[in-house]
């Protein structure tokens, strides 16, 4: 057990000093019925894949829990309606295919502490084994940009659209969980590239 | 999946050419796209010869560079590049400055040859895009002249020069000796000042200078100079600025190299054929000037191979005929005395547009005042005779149609001219509108200019004609230009079957007709094509980027149409068989035609929206 821990602690440390710029990463998006992974649920899974500063879109994916059972909030926030849901698959299923990118690719997220919350306490509930590399949050890169450069931080300044907008990146008007997880994808190449500006670029910089 | 990815598939179906596809077009291309975030640092990752790309802009802003550093253009949201290497297999030539990064769409070789193949207007829209900036960046490169070569290329004298401290006399025995008309005055190697046949007159002899004195007594100090790498153009300059005749011209280390002389520039702009004309207009009879006409062939063939631009060749064999036609009416007089009345000779069709060819024949008239004598319009007669009978003999045959001073329909007073225009205005049978398009291209000669102007004013007045000017765009419409729906070619056949483009009756006839319709709406008193697009700038019946269209097209269709003289496979004249185009010129062909079609589409629907 603590030889794994400690296994896992080297592998990270020395994951850490690689170039972040050439990495591979899996950048996910959560649509969901509610904000507490206690008593609300998935509704879709969506995720990009990053390879060499380069989005592959012909690896996009988007899941639609099949076994959703409330559809709280509004069905036009996220487009997805309860006949949609009908078309969709099984959780399991869909976490086994989303993990099967875990082993070989570093996970984004805009605000991981919500949706890396909900899909650990998925993958223990579908006992689906899940052990990230690492995970990185743009939400949380440009939150420590801004502190670095004095900025005051409101509460409306690291939602993902004004993240993006401090890049000049384009502003998506829809909110489906694709189209977030590319916006957040974006985000990160634009962050990577603002912060390492022509320099060697190493991940640890991105925590 | 696809059509989930919203934003992108929105943004991909706003921007041509999928805005005119079916989605699927889109749907496939966002399925296979891959999106970066472009910037200084790392578009050298992207941008790979050995894997080519279409990038397409989704916010950011870059300039298109070439490989010499100027800026082709700049791309914004929406924008493509990348597609001449995807579609030639050339390596990329040219570069991106990021002025601002941004997102990009890319899509890799298959997907786009998958999409090309796929979709005919996906295909159309590349090749097209393709064809105009190749078109707009051989404008650019048209500009080598000779005043842009370097001076040492010029320069063909050694250094005349001598000491400061030499005497006056020795300098014009040196002069004398290399035969120059000025001498360099150095020390040590380095230039201190210049002497020339001028001085000597100026400074030595009318002020009675003792010439045993120093030479640098009455040299020019420190004399402007220019350096052996600078450009003909810079030394043309300093002269006419500061008018002198003589510039040393210096190496790097400022050591003495040669003199360039003003003659020397005047002998590099004058080629040839500014000769033979001189000669022309000084030549004393008949038979010299038909001697000067036979060596035009033969200058000509000699020209055409180092020049660029090759609508110069029309204006060349234009300006010969102009000045035989000009001396042999001198002649005429010389013999027979000076006109009784003003008279003016006038030229019309190809010699009007200065478009003429070794064999194109005479279209020429006479101009005269109303209510002449017999005795004058006899006179009239005579010179009308002898000037088109030796136009022959010089080389220029007969026009099959009479169009020809020699005959009494073309030697007509001005109300008589204005009469027959006006028939042909008036009533646009089939043979008025082939009259117009001869006799509206119309250009002074000889004689009195007053009396050109008089009638061009009478001209426009009656000219001015709606109706006219509808029948005009019907005739232009009916003659098609030889493209088809998906761009392919349309082709004729000759009696062996031969398959072929007629690049003048199909091209350049109705760009020419076109041009002329418009300038007779804007009331332009001009008969070159090229001119009256430039004229047409000025109007706004035409908006200048299709102006520059037709400009263009007519530049590539002449320039095409000049190869169709040496052509091999016994085709008729001015025929091309597009077969034998590399691709690139396929692509561009079929690109001028595309632009004509739609200029021609343009006109009928400006002129003619009423008859048709």
């Amino acid at each position: 057990m603590v030889k794994r821990w400690l296994n896992r602690y080297f592998a990270r440390k020395q994951l850490l000093g690689e170039n972040a710029l050439t990495q591979r990463y899996l950048v996910i998006d959560l649509e969901l019925t509610g904000l507490d992974p206690k008593q609300h649920e998935i509704v879709s899974i969506a995720w990009v894949l990053i390879d060499n500063q380069c989005i592959k879109l012909s690896q996009a994916q988007h899941a639609i829990n099949k076994d959703v059972r409330h559809l709280e909030q509004s069905p036009v926030y996220h487009g997805i309606a309860q006949q949609d849901v009908a078309t969709g698959q099984n959780l399991t299923a869909i976490l086994a295919a989303l993990s099967s990118h875990f082993a070989d690719a570093i996970l984004v997220f805009h605000n991981a502490t919500l949706d890396w919350g909900f899909l650990k306490q998925a993958f223990q509930a579908k006992g689906v084994a899940a052990h990230p590399k690492l995970i990185l949050d743009t939400f949380h890169i440009e939150k420590k940009r801004l502190h670095q450069q004095g900025h005051e931080i409101g509460l409306d300044d690291l939602t993902l659209s004004a993240c993006r907008a401090r890049y000049g990146l384009p502003h998506y008007g829809c909110h489906h969980a694709l189209t977030d997880a590319m916006a957040t994808a974006e985000l990160l190449l634009a962050q990577c590239h603002q912060i390492s500006r022509g320099q060697q670029l190493k991940l640890a910089a991105l925590l | 999946m696809n059509n989930e990815q919203q934003e992108v598939a929105q943004f991909v179906l706003a921007q041509m050419p999928f805005s005119d596809l079916d989605s699927s077009a889109t749907d496939y291309f966002v399925k296979h796209l891959d999106v970066i975030y472009l910037t200084r640092e790392n578009q050298t990752q992207w941008l790979q010869s050995a894997s080519p790309k279409l990038f397409l802009i989704r916010s950011g802003l870059y300039d298109l560079v070439d490989a010499k550093g100027d800026v082709i253009t700049r791309l914004a949201q929406g924008d493509y590049f990348g597609f001449p290497s995807l579609l030639t297999g050339e390596a990329i030539k040219n570069r991106l400055e990021v002025q601002k990064e941004g997102i990009v769409h890319m899509l890799n070789q298959d997907a786009f040859d998958y999409l090309r193949r796929e979709y005919k207007p996906f295909e159309q829209y590349f090749v097209r895009a393709h064809a105009n900036r190749l078109l707009s960046s051989h404008y650019k490169s048209q500009n080598d002249s000779w005043s842009e070569r370097k001076i040492s290329e010029l320069m063909s004298r050694k250094a005349v020069t001598l000491s400061p401290d030499a005497s006056i006399r020795q300098a014009a025995k040196k002069m004398k000796e290399h035969g120059v008309s000025s001498i360099m005055v150095t020390e040590y190697e380095r230039l201190v000042g210049v002497v020339t046949d001028r001085d000597l007159r100026n400074r030595v002899l009318a002020d009675e200078v003792d010439p045993l004195q120093a030479v640098s007594s009455i040299m020019s100090a420190k004399p402007k100079f220019i350096f052996e790498n600078n450009r003909v153009f810079s030394a043309l300059h300093l002269m006419l600025k500061h008018n002198i005749h003589h510039l040393p011209v210096l190496d790097e280390h400022h050591k003495a190299l040669g003199m360039i002389t003003s003659t020397d520039l005047l002998r590099q702009q004058k080629s040839d054929p500014v000769q033979l004309i001189g000669r022309i207009y000084k030549a004393h009879s008949v038979t010299d000037l038909k001697r000067y006409a036979a060596e035009v062939p033969e200058l000509l063939r000699s020209f055409s191979h180092n020049i660029d631009d090759i609508s110069l060749i029309g204006k060349l064999l234009s300006g010969l005929t102009d000045a035989l036609t000009s001396r042999l009416i001198y002649l005429f007089q010389e013999e027979h005395g000076a006109a009784p009345t003003s008279f003016s000779f006038i030229c019309f069709g190809s010699q009007a547009r200065e478009e003429q060819t070794l064999h194109s024949d005479q279209d020429n008239g006479l101009l005269l005042p109303d209510d002449l004598s017999e005795q004058h319009q006899d006179y009239f007669r005579r010179m009308g005779e002898f000037v088109c009978e030796q136009l022959v003999e010089c080389g220029i045959r007969r026009c099959p149609g009479n169009i020809m001073a020699s005959s009494e329909l073309c030697r007509m007073s001005i109300s008589d001219w204005c009469d027959k225009f006006f028939t042909w205005i008036k009533s646009p049978t089939p043979q008025a509108m082939l009259n117009c398009k001869i006799f509206f291209d119309l250009r002074f000669i000889e004689g009195s200019t007053a009396l050109y102007t008089a009638f061009c004013e009478q001209l426009t007045r009656i000219s001015r004609n709606e109706l006219f000017y509808a029948a005009m765009a019907t005739d232009i419409k009916s003659n098609s230009v030889p493209i088809g729906l998906f761009n392919q070619f349309k082709l004729e056949k000759d009696a062996k079957q031969h398959k072929y483009i007629d690049l003048k009756k199909r091209g350049v006839v109705i760009i020419n007709d076109i041009v002329r319709l418009y300038a007779l709406k804007a009331g332009i008193r001009r008969a070159n094509t090229q001119e009256r697009l430039d004229a047409l700038l000025k109007h706004d019946l035409l908006n200048n980027h299709d102006v520059y269209n037709l400009k263009d097209c007519w530049r590539f269709l002449t320039q095409l149409r000049l190869r169709t003289q040496i052509n091999e496979e016994g085709l008729p004249s001015n025929c091309i068989n597009p077969d034998k185009l590399n691709s690139l010129e396929r692509h561009q062909l079929k690109e001028a035609f595309y632009l004509l079609k739609l200029a021609q589409q343009a006109a009928a629907f400006k002129f003619a929206r009423g008859s048709l």
